[in-house]
């Protein structure tokens, strides 16, 4: 992180900022909107830390992220919990669940990695019509809205507002702590050159899972979270596309930046509605132009962006020697060592 | 008394066997030199002895037959390695790669001891603790890695050809500390090297690596005077 944090700490003030001044500027229906955008920011948070710290690509976030939902939801509905009391054991059981999907990060690593837990993306919303007797299968489940206490002035969308960005702090916290520690030198030490690190003594194995342990929780609270705002939730949310989805929010975003978690969750949450709405017949070819372009002119996500220097970039987009600054984690870690 | 014992050591990639039945022992308290041209095994000897191989055969470190043992676990009963190309962590700072080098250590008092001690050792080090470690010349990343490879308190050192990339006078520096690690700490050292002529004068026993078999061993001050040797390597 070091080196790196000066240019983060930028992005972070700009969206806390931004995030903290919503509820004056948007209306209620978008700032429903955003908070849906925090808690796909959080399941980005935890893939940020799995494939930007520790070098290891997991693409069934969205799996993840549906398993969380649905602990919420489960909980809710056939336990009577609390919706927001479930929060914890959301992210507690997904992160469980992960560490199983984490296992073949044992054995493999970049590409397959990738298409292993793409199975497991694929295979998760046929497997909750399946589990019907406690998903509720294709109908769905619809859990309690928690709502606005009395003394809260604001309005319902609001108060869930504030709920998304409690949970998006502590997330960010969290985090911050573990990247700080040992864990996070262990784990960039882990995807900048395993081989080295497993000769130093480090346990790999404990490493790796610990990993996904994390990103996973990550990913089952914003999931938790998630179902909270909807209220409803049914197999079809969690489509393999989601975590395909998750992926592009973090990399669009900045994929070792926290800031740029939330923003590659505003760019996935609004983009696709927008360029819909320039022209409704080519709204994904608008998306997918803009996908392209996004990475022809932020390599490193839009918070690894420098403001004012965003219109060189222009000019040396096809500038050779722009391509050495590539950003190293992604390229090595999917060709494996 | 042999601090490490291999006997019939076998060791490759996929199918194709680099070493055939290597035997050699090291022992305690020495500098052992493996000489050898490239491609002989000297790399997959110092990958198999650290477990980051699959191999056959025996290996023996300090009375513990270290086959069952993972790489993590060889590194806690004290087998330490120096890569080749020193594989410093570039965008860590010199402190942080110090940090990694400790992993199996637990108590934070003598990581933070062993820390000074080697700033102590390696002043330029302690000049640029929080630097990144990418910054660094060729010497001082290889006094890094030597020096992270220190902080798991290691009894046996391995180093994979120190010199590689290395100016003369910097490679004879990085002999001389060698030495005097061995001669003030009591440090046993494995050190494969392609440069025979300056590891002989500073390595008490030699074994010759050819073609993944043991030709010629013996004393250094031997291997220094003998013909074979002299033609191969030293290019007199």
């Amino acid at each position: 992180m070091n080196g790196t944090r000066l240019f983060q700490s930028a992005p972070a003030a700009l969206v806390t900022a931004v995030a903290l001044c919503l509820p004056f500027l948007a209306p209620d229906f978008m700032l429903f909107e955003f908070s849906i955008a925090v808690c796909y920011g959080i399941a980005i948070l935890g893939l940020n830390l799995l494939l930007g710290f520790s070098g290891q690509i997991c693409l069934a976030q969205g799996a993840l992220f549906g398993i969380g939902a649905y602990a919420t939801a489960i909980l809710n509905v056939n336990f009577g919990m609390d919706p927001i009391a479930t929060l914890p054991f959301a992210a507690i059981i997904t992160s469980l669940i992960g560490v199983l999907i984490g296992l073949p990060a044992l054995r493999l690593q970049g590409l397959q990695l990738a298409i292993v837990t793409f199975g497991v993306a694929s295979a998760f919303p046929q497997l909750l019509l399946k589990m019907d007797w406690i998903t509720g299968g294709v109908t769905g489940l619809a859990t309690d809205q928690p709502l606005a206490p009395k003394w809260f002035p604001g309005s319902q969308e609001l108060w869930l507002y504030g709920l998304s960005l409690i949970c998006a702090a502590i997330s960010v916290f969290m985090l911050r702590r573990l990247l700080r520690g040992d864990t996070g030198r262990l784990m960039r030490a882990l995807r900048d050159n395993p081989l080295i690190a497993e000769s130093l003594g480090v346990n790999l194995t404990k490493a790796r899972l610990a990993a996904f342990a994390a990103s996973s929780a990550l990913a089952g609270l914003g999931g938790g979270l998630f179902c909270i705002l909807n209220g409803f939730i049914s197999p079809q949310s969690f489509l393999p596309m989601k975590s395909i989805d998750i992926l592009i929010g973090g990399i669009v975003g900045g994929i070792t930046s926290m800031a740029g978690a939330f923003i590659g969750a505003v760019f996935i949450v609004f983009v696709p509605g927008w360029t819909t709405d320039i022209n409704p017949a080519l709204g994904g070819l608008i998306y997918g132009l803009c996908l392209i372009a996004m990475m022809m002119v932020a390599r490193q996500g839009i918070a690894g962006l420098p403001i004012g220097r965003s219109l060189q970039a222009l000019g040396g987009i096809f500038n050779k020697k722009d391509l050495s600054r590539v950003p190293g984690p992604l390229p090595g870690q999917l060709g494996g060592e | 008394m042999n601090i490490l014992t291999v006997r019939d050591l076998c060791a490759g990639y996929g199918a194709t066997d680099v070493l055939h039945k290597v035997s050699f022992t090291v022992e305690q308290g020495s500098i052992v030199a493996l000489l050898g041209a490239n491609g002989a095994g000297k790399t997959t000897i110092l990958r198999a002895l650290s477990g980051l191989l699959p191999s056959r055969g025996l290996v023996e470190f300090g009375g513990t037959d270290l086959r069952q043992c993972s790489p993590a676990r060889r590194v806690e009963l004290g087998l330490a390695q120096i890569p080749q190309g020193r594989g410093t962590f570039g965008d860590f700072t010199v402190e942080e790669n110090l940090a990694i080098g400790a992993y199996t250590i637990n108590s934070k008092r003598q990581i933070k001891e062993d820390m000074e001690r080697w700033y102590t050792a390696f002043p330029r080090l302690a000049e640029r603790r929080r630097q990144q470690s990418g910054n660094l010349s060729g010497g001082e990343q290889q006094m890094l890695a030597l020096a992270r490879a220190l902080m798991s308190r290691p009894k046996l050192l391995m180093c994979d050809e120190p010199s590689l990339g290395l100016a003369p006078a910097i490679t004879e520096q990085i002999f001389e500390i060698f030495k005097s690690l061995n001669h003030d700490h009591g440090m046993t050292l494995l050190v494969v090297e392609q440069n025979a002529d300056l590891t002989l004068q500073f390595a008490h026993t030699a074994y010759v690596l050819e073609a993944g078999d043991i030709t010629v061993s013996g004393p250094a001050s031997d291997l220094l005077r003998n013909e074979a040797v002299q033609q191969s390597y030293l290019g007199v």
